[in-house]
Order: C-alpha cells, then sequence, then structure tokens
C-alpha cells in the first residue's frame, strides 16, 4: 500500500466526516432522504439519474428556496430513525402526514394526495367490503396479505383488522413481485402507482383492485408532506412557502402529468 | 438479458464501490485485528478485557445489526462529542461508506485478533533467542522477526478474513450504500427481473472473491520461497 | 441522548418472540447442511473427477458469494420463472421460511464439507497405516478411524460456523421473516429508536453465541476425554 494513497484515503476519511456549522452564508446544503426504489415517486433510471414526482417536487422547493441538495438513499423502515439520528435533514419520499408521525417529526403542507387499495388477483373471488365501504374482517380470514413495514397502509391494518394474516416487507418492488408470484394473496397499496406500474403493464394483467379506494384521514393524513426534525419552524414556513408557489404557479402540477393523466394534489393547498 | 442494457455501467461503479470499501476495511481490519492481538498477549490485565470484550461482542453479533447500529447510532453519539467542543456544530456525521466499512472492519478484525494471536504465539523462540542473541532492540525484533514469521503463519485464514471483507460488502446495501446489491434493487424497480439482475451481482462477488483467493495463493507461494520444503 | 430503559423492557419479549423462529431455522439449516455437507465431503475426497468436480465447484460458488446474494436469487429471482412456480419444489419455494432454509442450508454445507475436508487431511497416517495393518477394509477405515478422529479436529472450526449460522439467520428477516431481527426492526419502524433496541438485540445474540460456545466446548472436551493433552 504506497503512502500516498494512504495518506489520501486518511484525507477522504476526514472529509468524510463532514462538520455543519449552523447558518451557512451561502447556497444552503440540505441532505433529502427518498427510498429510491419507489417508481413513479422516487426512483433512480438507468442512467444512474433520481427521478420521480418526490424528486421534482424536491428539486422545484430547492430552486426557490435556494437551497443545495445532496440526496440520501435510505431503506424505508429506517426513514425516520435516519431523520431524527441527522442524516439528513428533509424527508421527500411520499411520507404521509399522520398523527403518528407528527408525535416525532415535523411536516410541510401537502404536496400530494395520500390513499390506499387493495389489489389482488382476478382468479380469487373476494369480497372484502360491504356497501358503505367498511371492510368485512371475516372475508380476510385465509387471506395472506402483503404490506409494507412502517407505511400508512400497515398502519391501517394494525387498527382496522389486528387478526389478518399480515407479512411485512422491507420495500415495495418486493410486494409487487410476491403478489405476482401467489405468495401473498392481497397486498395494499397506493392505487395510483398501482395502476400506472403493474395493473396497465401485463405483468398485472391478471389482477385487479379488491375495494374501495382508501383515504380516511385518521390513518393516511391530509395528504403527503416534506418531513422534518420538530423544532425548525423557520425552514418549514419557507418550504411551505415554496410548495404554495409551486401549487399556483402550475408547476406542481406538470409535475403530475409527466406521470399520470391528472394532477395529484388539490388546489386549495395552495392558499 | 436486455433487461441489463444500460445497467452495466451501473453495475461497474457498484463493483468499484466495493473494491473502495474492500481496500480502506482491509487496512482497518489489520490494525484492529494487530491491535487486538497484541493487547490479548500484553501483560496488562485491563488491556487483555477490553480485547476480550472486543472478540465477544464482534464475533457475537449478526453482522447486519453491527452495520445498522453504526449507522443509526454514529450520527447521534459523534454529534454529541463534537457538541462538547463546539456547540454550534449542527451535525457530525458518518456517510453510509464509512459506517459500513468501520463496522465490517470490527467484525472481521475481531476475528483476525485471534487469527494474529495465535499466529504471534506460533513464532518460534529459537528465532526470538537469536535475534536477542544478535543484540536486536525489542522493536527491531518485533520488525524483522516476529512480523514475517507470524504473517506466514496467519496468511491461511488472512486469506478467508479478506474473503469474508468483500462478502459482507453485500450487507452494506442495506444502509443505502451504492454497491452492486443496491444496484440490483433499483434496477429491479424498474424492470422488474430479479433473477437476472441478482445473478449479475453474485457474479461480480464470485469474480472478486476468485481475485482474492488467487492471491492469497500467490502470497502463500511468496511467503514460501525461503522455507526448506517442510511441506 | 436519553437511553430509554422502558422501551427496552416493553420490547425485549416481544423480540424473544422470535427466538422459537431463530432457532428453527438455526437447527434445520444446521442438520439439513450437516447432511448435505458429508454428502459433498464423500464426493470431494472420492478421486472420481465427476463427482469431485462438481462438489468442487458448488463450494467454489457458495463460499465465494455473500449469503445475502443467495438468500435474495433464492427468494426473489427463482419465482421469476414459471417452470418454478409450477414445480414440486414451490410449496417449499413459496414460504419464505422455506427460501430461507434452502438457502441456509445450500450454504453452511460449502463452508462445513471444507471444515470436514480439513479434518480428514488431519488423520494421521500412521492411524490409517495401523488399520491396513489389522486387515480392515477402507470402507471399516473411514468409519471407525477417520471419521471419528476427523469429528474431534473439525469440531473448533464447525462451531465457528455454527455460530456463523445463527449470525445469518438474522439475515432471513429481509425476506419478511419475523425472526427476532425482524421483530427488532419493525419495533424500530414504529418507535423511531434504533439504538436500544438494536443493542438489546445484540445482547440476546451474544449471550446465544456464548451458549453455543459452552456447548460445543463440552462436546470437545468430552470427545477428546482419551487424548493426551500436549503440556
Amino acid at each position: 500500500m504506497k503512502l500516498t494513497a494512504l495518506r489520501n484515503m486518511a484525507f477522504g476519511l476526514s472529509a468524510a466526516l463532514t462538520l455543519g456549522t449552523a447558518g451557512a452564508a451561502s447556497a444552503e446544503k440540505l441532505r433529502v432522504g427518498m427510498e429510491c426504489t419507489y417508481a413513479p415517486f422516487n426512483y433512480k433510471t438507468a442512467d444512474g439519474e433520481l427521478a420521480g414526482y418526490d424528486v421534482d417536487v424536491a428539486n422545484g422547493v430547492a430552486g426557490i428556496i435556494g437551497a443545495e441538495l445532496e440526496f440520501v438513499c435510505q431503506e424505508w423502515d429506517g426513514m425516520i430513525p435516519a431523520l431524527l439520528a441527522n442524516k439528513f435533514d428533509l424527508i421527500i419520499a411520499s411520507m404521509s402526514i399522520t398523527e403518528k408521525r407528527m408525535e416525532k417529526i415535523d411536516f410541510s403542507g401537502p404536496y400530494r394526495f395520500s390513499t390506499g387499495q387493495m389489489l389482488g388477483p382476478k382468479s380469487k373471488e373476494m369480497e372484502l367490503f360491504d356497501a358503505t365501504g367498511n371492510p368485512i374482517s371475516n372475508n380476510f380470514k385465509g387471506l395472506r396479505v402483503g404490506l409494507e413495514r412502517a407505511t400508512t397502509y400497515s398502519n391501517w391494518f394494525e387498527e382496522i383488522l389486528p387478526d389478518a394474516d399480515v407479512v411485512l416487507y422491507d420495500g415495495s418492488e418486493p410486494l409487487y413481485l410476491d403478489l405476482q408470484n401467489g405468495r401473498v394473496d392481497l397486498i395494499m397499496t397506493n392505487p395510483m402507482k398501482a395502476h400506472l406500474k403493474f395493473l396497465s403493464k401485463e405483468d398485472g394483467a391478471g389482477f385487479e383492485f379488491k375495494g374501495p379506494v382508501i383515504d380516511e384521514e385518521k390513518y393516511f393524513g391530509i395528504g403527503v408532506g416534506i418531513g422534518l426534525r420538530q423544532g425548525q419552524d423557520e425552514l418549514k414556513g419557507r418550504l411551505n412557502g415554496a410548495l404554495k408557489e409551486l401549487i399556483n404557479s402550475g408547476e406542481l402540477e406538470e409535475y403530475a402529468l409527466k406521470i399520470f393523466p391528472f394532477k395529484l394534489h388539490m388546489d386549495e393547498w395552495g392558499q | 438479458m436486455d433487461a441489463l442494457t444500460g445497467w452495466w455501467d451501473d453495475y461497474l461503479w457498484g463493483a468499484v464501490v466495493v473494491g473502495q470499501v474492500f481496500v480502506c476495511s482491509l487496512i482497518l481490519m489489520i490494525v484492529f485485528g494487530l491491535l487486538g492481538a497484541m493487547a490479548k498477549i500484553s501483560n496488562s490485565r485491563t488491556a487483555q478485557k477490553i480485547a476480550s470484550a472486543y472478540t465477544v461482542i464482534f464475533r457475537g453479533t449478526p453482522e447486519i445489526l453491527v452495520i445498522l447500529l453504526l449507522y443509526f447510532g454514529s450520527a447521534i453519539t459523534l454529534t454529541a462529542i463534537a457538541q462538547i467542543f463546539n456547540p454550534e456544530i449542527r451535525f457530525v456525521d458518518v456517510p453510509p461508506f464509512w459506517a459500513g466499512t468501520i463496522a465490517i472492519s470490527l467484525i472481521v478484525g475481531s476475528y483476525a485478533t485471534e487469527t494474529f494471536r495465535g499466529a504471534f504465539l506460533g513464532v518460534s523462540p529459537g528465532s526470538i533467542e537469536a535475534a536477542r542473541a544478535l543484540g536486536m532492540s525489542n522493536l527491531q525484533t518485533f520488525i524483522y522477526v516476529r512480523i514475517p514469521e507470524m504473517w506466514r503463519l496467519a496468511l491461511p485464514p488472512f486469506g478467508n478474513h479478506m474473503l469474508s471483507l468483500i462478502k459482507d460488502t453485500a450487507l452494506i446495501s442495506i444502509i443505502g450504500l451504492n454497491e452492486t446489491m443496491f444496484v440490483a434493487k433499483q434496477a429491479i424497480t424498474v424492470t422488474g427481473k430479479p433473477f437476472t439482475m441478482y445473478i449479475v451481482v453474485g457474479a461480480i462477488y464470485l469474480g472478486f472473491s476468485t481475485v482474492v483467493t488467487l492471491a492469497v495463493m500467490g502470497l502463500e507461494k511468496f511467503g514460501e520461497r525461503t522455507t526448506a520444503g517442510a511441506k | 441522548m436519553t437511553f430509554d430503559i422502558d422501551l427496552i423492557v416493553e420490547s425485549l419479549p416481544l423480540m424473544l418472540m422470535g427466538i422459537g423462529i431463530t432457532l428453527k431455522l438455526l437447527i434445520v439449516s444446521g442438520l439439513l447442511g450437516l447432511m448435505l455437507a458429508v454428502c459433498l465431503l464423500l464426493m470431494r475426497i472420492s478421486g472420481k473427477w465427476y463427482l469431485s468436480f462438481p462438489a468442487q465447484v458448488y463450494i467454489y460458488i457458495f463460499r465465494g458469494t455473500p449469503i445475502l446474494v443467495q438468500i435474495f436469487i433464492i427468494y426473489y429471482g427463482l419465482p421469476q420463472f414459471e417452470a418454478v412456480r409450477d414445480s414440486i419444489l414451490w410449496p417449499i419455494l413459496r414460504e419464505p421460511m422455506g427460501c430461507a432454509i434452502v438457502a441456509l442450508t445450500l450454504n453452511t454445507a460449502a463452508y462445513v464439507s471444507e471444515i470436514l475436508r480439513g479434518g480428514v487431511l488431519g488423520v494421521s497416517k500412521g492411524v490409517l497405516e495401523a488399520g491396513s495393518a489389522l486387515g480392515m477394509s477402507a470402507r471399516q477405515k473411514f468409519i471407525y478411524l477417520t471419521a471419528p478422529i476427523a469429528t474431534r479436529l473439525a469440531l473448533p472450526a464447525y462451531s465457528n460456523d455454527v455460530i456463523s449460522l445463527l449470525k445469518s439467520t438474522a439475515l432471513a428477516s429481509t425476506i419478511t421473516i419475523a425472526d427476532m431481527t425482524g421483530i427488532a426492526r419493525t419495533i424500530v419502524a414504529d418507535t423511531y429508536a434504533p439504538y436500544e433496541i438494536f443493542i438489546s438485540l445484540a445482547i440476546v445474540y451474544i449471550i446465544f453465541t456464548f451458549g453455543i460456545q459452552k456447548l460445543f466446548g463440552a462436546i470437545e472436551r468430552y470427545l477428546g476425554r482419551y487424548t493426551e493433552r500436549e503440556g
């Protein structure tokens, strides 16, 4: 091992232990945590570029508040612990604003709807919901349900159908894969993503939604927002200002139209 | 197979990261292993106890846990320590590369401690006496007699430690390090072909293992060039 | 940074509920792996190239790639093929436990067969010659001489492998299995307290490891009760 290489690595080590002092004068540096494997909201393309609705929102907000962004990839179930452990400053990863999460972290205003819907194979008859849209817990017996850990969906199941046979996954991709190969009979996921990435493709041909769209505020919150540590009201204010600008200028709608034929937010969030 | 087009360069970068982790963790592993071994052989009871605790903790804890602990815990502890010196500091963070590298170095280092300790004890007393007779100081004995002989004894198990380092790198993907496993996960999101993507990862790691194994075999031959055919 | 003791007290029982699964993974994979390892060993030392070569390739592949990759290929990769989903193996491969056991078994078999081979090579020629002088057949020599001696020689290295296997069971949590680590990760995701949970989990594994080491120490002493101790 040459000494110069050794020395360079020693420098690299000390440089890697980044020190941040409060209130940098020039472009503010913000680290953004996201899953990087949640198409079409945040994922990596074959060119190694991060893309998706969340990425666009992040860049849009950064442009308005004049910050430089560094993206950090993080597994979903460690997202909030990582934020609290200071691994990054913002979570822009399609994270729903729920009461439970607000106990530990703060959120900006919403920038996307948050809803859930169940997905299952066409070949299996399932009557899971009654006429008023309430789940019939008996009809879930014998069905294996796949859910992503620490999501609004797993939370909803925990509270509403605690006796269901639930299998917890680390990410969303494995969830869809296992639905396809029959390891789970039912999953609950984001209906927009399901429609775009799955049902409209040949892999998803034999599957369909098994129930209505669920958007109970208690579990899904008012929508998806930017997560940040508590006690940063100044930053929160600037983020909210930026989001309102994106909504009112129509830019947020543009991001949505890149992927879906409809916008993903409510206009009144811009007030 | 065309699922892979466009991803080859990402895999290449992932492989480069594996190489980087290997080099850095190799150095650290040797450092931790030597320190541990010397502590265990030393006459200081405290040093022996600390080294014992080190080996028990890191040989008994699953690698994935050590990595997760270092990743989440490092920022909090380091920031707390740094804030003692300079309250202005907002955060001191250890990126996944170093959290993971240090984690696997500590783990394999605890095994290396035992390997080096056994090897040090295996240095023939005759050679040490000869060195003393020649008037060599402790330091000179250490550098010119102990280390070379110890090294030859340690080489075969050491080769296994190097292989462990390479394979443990795959676990660092869990904390977001952009090596080959993580590339595979991202590729699967876009292509939906898990078998293809993970097989490539396997092949890349197999390649690395082969190179290391060949290198160790070469080093063994090199080390044996002056020993009378004891085989 | 506050250390939430109450959280640990609440979570430990939950995590310990996963002990049954951890043990099941360990024991089933360990036993199946041992059986497979003996087969591989016999193939390897058979002297016939068409048996020895496939065994060597198998060992090379499974020791040269990370176990996490092997687990992922079996769990996520294989179902990519219709043929697998329609085959008789599907009931096993459909279940996460089935996949985990298959992966762990295949992996540990590769390592253990090499450990056993080391033991076999360590049986002194003198003993085997004595056997021949007594008129033992090759088969008798293997059963009554090589096997017992090789087992005793291989025991220390084997106990290390069992500990490695224990640590590898923690990786089952990455394919949805609710073993101790899986439960811990769910608790962390709900309470956002990685430090406390993971440290207590690590302590559980360390205690486990301790237990295994003591167990094997006792077995070693029992098997070696007739051997002469050197100084």
